[in-house]
């Protein structure tokens, strides 16, 4: 055991991401349990507030008459729930609900009680020492957890490839970020981040549920809001109907939820990169793929599942100009992250390119990533991952190393450490 | 049935185990045994009929069986146990679990402490702060938090330059904080009592060298390096390619000169080797270079490259070759041993060119002129002279072989033209002679004398025809069958008295070059 340097000492790893809560065993390959981060819950009635004030304050009191979480939290309709997702931009905002998320994966799913277990949680580069000392506050008071520690992403990625040194290129459901990671520690000042996915999101939205010239409007309903369908030809109206006894009990958030579910399906089903950079006559070029949608609408999709994800590279002048705050291309997120970079670490890092997170499994895509950066890098080299698990779950797997490794759990906070030295310890140890 | 197996074994000649002599009895009761045993699926008549000796037939009879199970109760089963532990590394009394042999010894070191190495990091005290670190570009403040950063990140500088915010401080580049920290503890070192050796001291000062300016001039130049566009890039790979050509068939038109040069003149003619530049292109990257920096849009012109290379394409003859004066001592001494010292020419390099390998001095005997040879193969064949082959080919032989050979060729050639003049000198008595007869008879026996004219006529002829065949003769025999001898015998047949004196004079000649020779060879 000593021989590959590692030594499992039954460590949990938990990474919190926009679209799903990852949790495993360390030294595992896949994290056991998967959840989505979004949860379907209930306002408490009117009433609950007052009883949560006349509470015992020192119990942690959820602000949710009901809460559902997991497979069948959101994604199960229920008449006037809501959905909420704990993280912004990338961030956790909403703690308690996020504490809800990993005790359901914990405990729920993988049947573990977390204090008996070191656990490690990962963190965006990005994450504010506020929000990583109150994750440790949630781990050690309420998980009671015996030790934590939280990791990077940026690093884990880069561990996860076998890294040291690395650009590590994360696309995400909600954010994309290109992080410089050194020696195992994140280089703050090149960090560069944008919400390219949610642009590129909205405009796929943007795209289906408006009419075009040959097609009118497509409507985005879920599965669970159909009562039958009949099969059409691609691109003639859909023939479905409707279950008008759960219409009624649908809120402004599910339907939000469940649009967004349903363009993220289209976009992971046929959105495309082109390998060599935007053309009009290879997009056309380019076999259209079919889609049907849950109302039985079904066409084949062809200029334009190229056309949207294009946004990922490039965006159009005008709109630019016109938007100060849109976010950054992946390209120019590079160039940024390489400006502030010392000019002797352009080549290691160049020649270390890590590409990870779900949205970067889109067609074509870590190609298109390759000709832009030798477009303007000499001797670059892009560690992709061809497994999507891997590419997914790259963080979850690279904290599953390193707590799996006989010199990290020096690194642990202690609970001791903790009630000694208090939220302190976490910027310390954490570097 | 009666018939037993041994019955069976003698009708069919089969040995019966018990008549093998060389079986010891303990083998032969493990094999009585094992034979008494009956398989399965076979009628005990059949068994005692046949013997062991059918198992094909027993083993299909058999009722299969399943695997047999592996037998893992032999080796005795590893023990392994969760067992807490305390890591060495921490400071704490955290208490990890992890799975264990059972053997491993409860109170061991965490086996991955030992991993846990830190650097030893420069502290200094405020004395020795005011003392000597004090810098009016930095406050004791910054510096304290400057070496904290370094001692929290190992030295990494990237990562340091990276977390590098001191409150209220200017903004430091990496240069700065790299400078200060390693100035410090160079002076640290050279002010604290050291323990050590010199060497020791000197060695671990080194390794806190720093030159700033160096440094930043480094990685200015790594910046430009990177900042140039995918065109220069292209272009300065372009003109790497290119001067590699170019050195390429300079190598080749210098080798092809040398060789033509060597053709042309002849190693033997005594034309100095051509002295080879090998490295003509030595100094074309700094001019590369050079050029890159001026500007990269600049043309690179073939000629540019050549320019430069050029006046060392000039075939440089060496000056006349001086020669030392000699130790008189040492030139006795080669006299005597017949020694002959070739000197180099002084300038001339120690190029593979300019090397002579060694020769026989007998490969170098000049041959005769190819429409002679025979002749003068003669000649020497009749001085009994092999002139091909030196008995003894030293240098005064050498060159006397050669003379003799010269003045061969000489008689032979001049007694060619002899014998041509001669014939035309006979030929024109002979015409005076018919002429005078005719005009002695005058116009009687017109008839008779143009009969007689006619014969001389014909015996011109045959004179003509004669000397026609002789010179046939001689070109045919360009290739040498003829010797000069035979030659002889042919003119004997009208003998002359200038043909006796010539061949008189060969006589002479040959005994004399006979009587030199054999000075030669006594030398």
């Amino acid at each position: 055991m000593v021989n590959y340097g590692g030594d499992e000492v039954s460590a949990l790893v938990v990474d919190i991401g926009s679209s799903s809560v990852r949790a495993g065993y360390a030294g595992d390959d896949t994290p056991k349990a998967v959840i989505p981060s979004s949860y379907g819950y209930f306002n408490n009635p009117p009433g609950g507030d007052v009883s949560m004030e006349n509470g015992n304050s020192g119990e942690p009191k959820s602000a949710y008459s009901q809460i559902f979480i997991g497979q069948n939290g959101p994604s199960t309709w229920r008449a006037g729930m809501e959905i909420g997702n704990p993280l912004q931009d990338g961030l956790i905002h909403d703690f308690d609900s996020a504490r809800s998320l990993v005790e359901h994966a914990l405990g729920d799913v993988m049947r573990v009680n977390a204090s008996e277990h070191p656990i490690l949680v990962t963190e965006p580069p990005w994450n504010t020492p506020a929000n990583r000392e109150r994750m440790a506050e949630i781990m050690f008071e309420e998980m009671k957890a015996p030790a934590f520690y939280i990791a990077n992403t940026g690093v884990l990625n880069a561990f996860a490839a076998g890294k040291g040194s690395a650009l590590v290129i994360d696309i995400g459901q909600s954010m994309a970020s290109v992080t410089p990671v050194v020696d195992g520690f994140v280089l703050r000042k090149g960090l560069a981040t944008s919400s390219i996915p949610r642009l590129v999101h909205s405009h796929a939205h943007h795209f289906l549920s408006n009419p075009t010239q040959t097609r009118h409007a497509i409507d985005l309903y879920p599965n669970q809001l159909i009562a039958n369908r009949l099969p059409v030809d691609p691109g003639a109206p859909p023939r479905f109907n409707l279950r008008e006894d759960r219409l009624a009990g649908v809120t402004q958030s599910w339907k939000a939820w469940y649009e967004a579910r349903e363009v993220d399906e289209w976009i992971q089903s046929v959105g495309g990169v082109l390998e060599q950079g935007w053309n009009d006559q290879v997009a056309a070029s380019r076999p259209p793929r079919q889609y049907e949608f849950p109302t039985g609408y079904n066409n084949y999709f062809g200029h334009d599942r190229f056309a949207v994800c294009e946004q990922y590279f490039f965006q159009k002048p005008h709109f630019v100009q016109s938007n100060a705050t849109a976010p950054k291309t992946i390209p120019s997120l590079i160039l940024e992250a390489f400006r502030t970079c010392d000019p002797e670490l352009r080549q290691v890092l160049m020649g270390n390119v890590v590409l990870t997170g779900g949205g970067s499994l889109l067609n074509g895509f870590s190609e298109r990533l390759a000709s832009e950066l030798s477009r303007s890098f000499s001797h670059v080299k892009i560690h992709a991952p061809g497994n999507p698990t891997e590419r997914r779950y790259g963080g979850w797997l690279g904290g599953s190393i390193l707590a799996s490794l006989g010199t990290f759990h020096q690194l642990w906070i202690s609970r001791e450490e903790w009630q000694e030295h208090g939220t302190a310890i976490v910027g310390q140890r954490c570097k | 049935m009666a018939a037993s197996a041994s019955d069976i074994r003698s009708a069919l000649s089969i040995p019966s185990q018990s008549q093998n002599p060389a079986q010891t009895p303990a083998q032969s009761k493990k094999l009585q045994a094992q034979s008494s045993r009956k398989p399965d699926g076979i009628s005990r008549e059949l068994y005692s009929l046949i013997g062991p000796s059918a198992p094909s037939l027993a083993a299909q009879l058999a009722k299969p069986k399943l695997k047999q199970k592996p037998n893992l109760g032999s080796r005795s089963v590893v023990k392994w146990e969760w067992r807490s532990f305390t890591n060495g590394a921490r400071k704490d009394k955290l208490q990890l679990g992890h799975w264990t042999k059972a053997a491993t010894d409860v109170n061991a070191d965490y086996p991955f402490a030992k991993y846990n190495v830190q650097s030893t990091p420069y502290i200094y005290t405020d004395e020795e702060y005011t003392q000597y670190l004090q810098d009016p570009e930095w406050t004791k403040e910054e510096t304290d938090f400057l070496f904290n950063v370094v001692r929290e990140f190992d030295t990494r500088w990237y990562v340091i330059y990276d977390r590098y915010d001191f409150q209220g401080g200017p903004a430091r580049s990496m240069e700065d904080l790299k400078d200060r920290y390693y100035s410090a503890c160079r002076k640290l070192i050279r002010n604290r009592p050291w323990s050590g050796d010199e060497a020791s001291k000197s060695s671990l000062l080194a390794s806190f060298h720093f030159d700033k300016e160096r440094e930043i001039t480094r990685k200015k130049y790594v910046a430009s390096l990177e900042n140039r566009t995918p065109d220069q890039v292209a272009e300065e790979e372009a003109l790497y390619i290119e001067v590699k050509r170019l050195e390429q068939s300079e190598r080749k038109f210098k080798k092809d000169r040398e060789d033509l040069l060597r053709v042309l003149s002849g190693v033997e003619s005594g034309l100095p080797d051509v002295l080879e530049d090998e490295s003509p292109f030595n100094n074309l990257p700094i001019i590369d270079t050079k050029k890159k920096r001026k500007g990269p849009s600049s043309g690179f012109l073939p000629t540019d490259v050549d320019s430069p290379t050029s006046a060392s394409n000039v075939i440089a003859l060496d000056p006349p070759i001086v020669r030392k004066p000699r130790d008189p001592k040492s030139i006795a001494y080669d006299a005597q041993h017949c020694i002959i010292r070739t000197d180099l020419p002084p300038n001339v390099q120690a190029t593979k060119a300019a090397h002579h390998p060694a020769f026989m001095r007998s490969f170098k005997l000049p041959y005769p002129k190819a429409a002679l040879a025979p002749r003068i193969n003669q000649i020497f064949a009749e001085l009994g002279i092999n002139n091909t082959r030196l008995v003894m080919p030293t240098r005064d032989n050498c060159a006397r072989l050669e003379g003799l050979m010269e003045h061969i060729s000489a008689l032979v050639e001049s007694k060619k033209v002899l014998d041509k003049l001669e014939y035309d000198i006979q030929v024109a008595k002979k015409r005076l002679g018919i002429r005078n007869s005719e005009d002695r008879e005058g116009g009687g026996g017109g008839g008779k004398g143009k009969g007689v004219g006619i014969g001389s006529a014909m015996d011109v002829d045959e004179g003509d025809a004669d000397a026609d065949a002789e010179a046939e003769e001689e070109s045919v025999r360009d290739g040498r069958a003829q010797s000069i001898v035979s030659t002889k015998s042919a003119r004997s047949r009208r003998p002359t008295r200038r043909s006796m004196s010539i061949s008189s004079v060969d006589t002479n000649a040959t005994a004399s070059a006979r009587a030199s020779n054999k000075r030669k060879f006594r030398n």
